[in-house]
């Protein structure tokens, strides 16, 4: 903890020096750190995101983007820009939240921790659609938090979860059916 | 078009009935409802986005980075593979190579052929200096009265008889390398007994 604290006084986050993607990509081949910097400073935010809501708790949610960035390290190779980097990421991401969520359920398994986190004075509204959004179909939640919660094109969440974009749609459309009957019950 | 709530669904789905669909819902309150759940998912959804700072992250990740290899080094496995690979491939090819390099036609029946003669005229070599060894021991090895010569004479007997007959064998069936190779297998244990006995004769 205090060598991370230390680290950060001496090399606080840097802020862009690459033009463009393929600028920083040919970066990240060669290995330059202050390009996986880059890489943190403008995917971490929304991986973080994605990862929370599929582990259910900010310590795993940081350990699964941690695993993201190693993977994209060694693996930057194999990445030829037939997708953008940050659909890729989201891609390594996934798998990487769902390897954590085997391990942890093969270990003691934790109550998820923080699932109604959020500011308190939200509209109940928004408190059932965040305890809706847990209940819906799994495949169904993921292209409904990629599109609608963290912005994501169809395109983007076809590569990413490796579905045609039909079925991203498809997906979606049932996704909001499915949560639009909880909040309707919830509403009764 | 006269929109109903049994509707809805399909509305919902079709972006351009949706004009429709919200008509009808102004006098009906059911459907006004559902419309209005249906717009607030949209509308709140961007909200569940969680942001929360983690000023640790980033130096551990840079830390677990340094400590990684910067050229991964290939498995030691992996350059034998390509190795064998390329030996195996070598020897696939090595057929289709001697055209090239004597400029001739790469025709696969006038390989097999050429290759067939030049098994037969190292053969017929072959078989010449062997004669010239079984000549040079013949004289001594009649003559000679002892059981030791008499086994030597009766196994090279064999291998005379055996080396005749599968010539013959494979006279009829030319391109069987196996047939050719048990040839070979003869000639030198014909060799090996002659070289024996000239040994052995000089010994004694």
């Amino acid at each position: 903890m205090v060598e991370a604290s230390l680290a950060l006084l001496i090399h606080p986050l840097q802020a862009a020096e690459y033009s463009g993607e393929s600028e920083l990509l040919a970066a990240c081949r060669r290995r330059e750190i202050r390009a996986f910097e880059q890489v943190y400073l403008t995917h971490g935010g929304r991986l973080k995101s994605i990862a929370w809501r599929i582990l259910g708790n900010r310590s795993d949610a940081e350990d699964a983007v941690q695993e993201t960035f190693l993977k994209l390290y060694r693996g930057i190779e194999a990445f030829h820009a037939e997708s953008n980097l940050g659909t890729w990421l989201c891609r390594i991401l996934i798998n990487a939240c769902h390897d954590l969520e085997r391990k942890r359920q093969r270990d003691a398994q934790p109550e998820p921790e923080e699932k109604t986190a959020g500011p308190k004075n939200q509209l109940p509204l928004r408190v059932a659609l965040d305890q809706a959004l847990e209940r819906i179909h799994p495949r169904h939640r993921m292209v409904f938090l990629l599109f609608e919660v963290e912005g994501l094109r169809h395109a983007e969440i076809a590569a990413i979860l490796e579905v045609p974009e039909g079925t991203s749609k498809a997906w979606l459309f049932e996704a909001r059916k499915e949560l639009k009957r909880m909040l309707t019950e919830t509403r009764r | 078009m006269i929109l109903e709530c049994g509707d809805l669904e399909r509305a919902l789905r079709t972006p351009e009935l949706m004009p429709d669909m919200r008509a009808h819902a102004e006098g009906c309150a059911a459907c006004r409802q559902q419309l209005y759940l249906w717009d607030e998912i949209s509308r709140l959804a961007p909200g569940l986005h969680e942001e929360w700072e983690s000023p640790f992250l980033w130096p551990r990740i840079r830390a677990n980075l340094a400590a990684e290899p910067t050229h991964r080094r290939t498995p030691w496995w992996r350059w034998a593979l390509a190795a064998a690979t390329l030996v195996i491939l070598a020897a696939m090819l090595q057929p289709w190579m001697q055209p090239w390099r004597s400029g001739k036609s790469n025709n696969p029946a006038f390989l097999t052929e050429r290759a067939l003669q030049e098994v037969q005229m190292a053969e017929a070599a072959y078989a010449r200096s062997i004669e010239k060894l079984s000549a040079l021991a013949a004289q001594n090895l009649e003559d000679a009265s002892s059981p030791t010569a008499a086994a030597y004479r009766e196994r090279l007997t064999m291998l005379d008889s055996g080396i005749a007959e599968l010539k013959v064998t494979v006279e009829t069936n030319r391109y069987n390398t196996y047939l050719q190779r048990e040839l070979a297998s003869l000639y030198r244990q014909k060799q090996q007994t002659l070289q024996e006995w000239l040994q052995n004769a000089n010994h004694n």
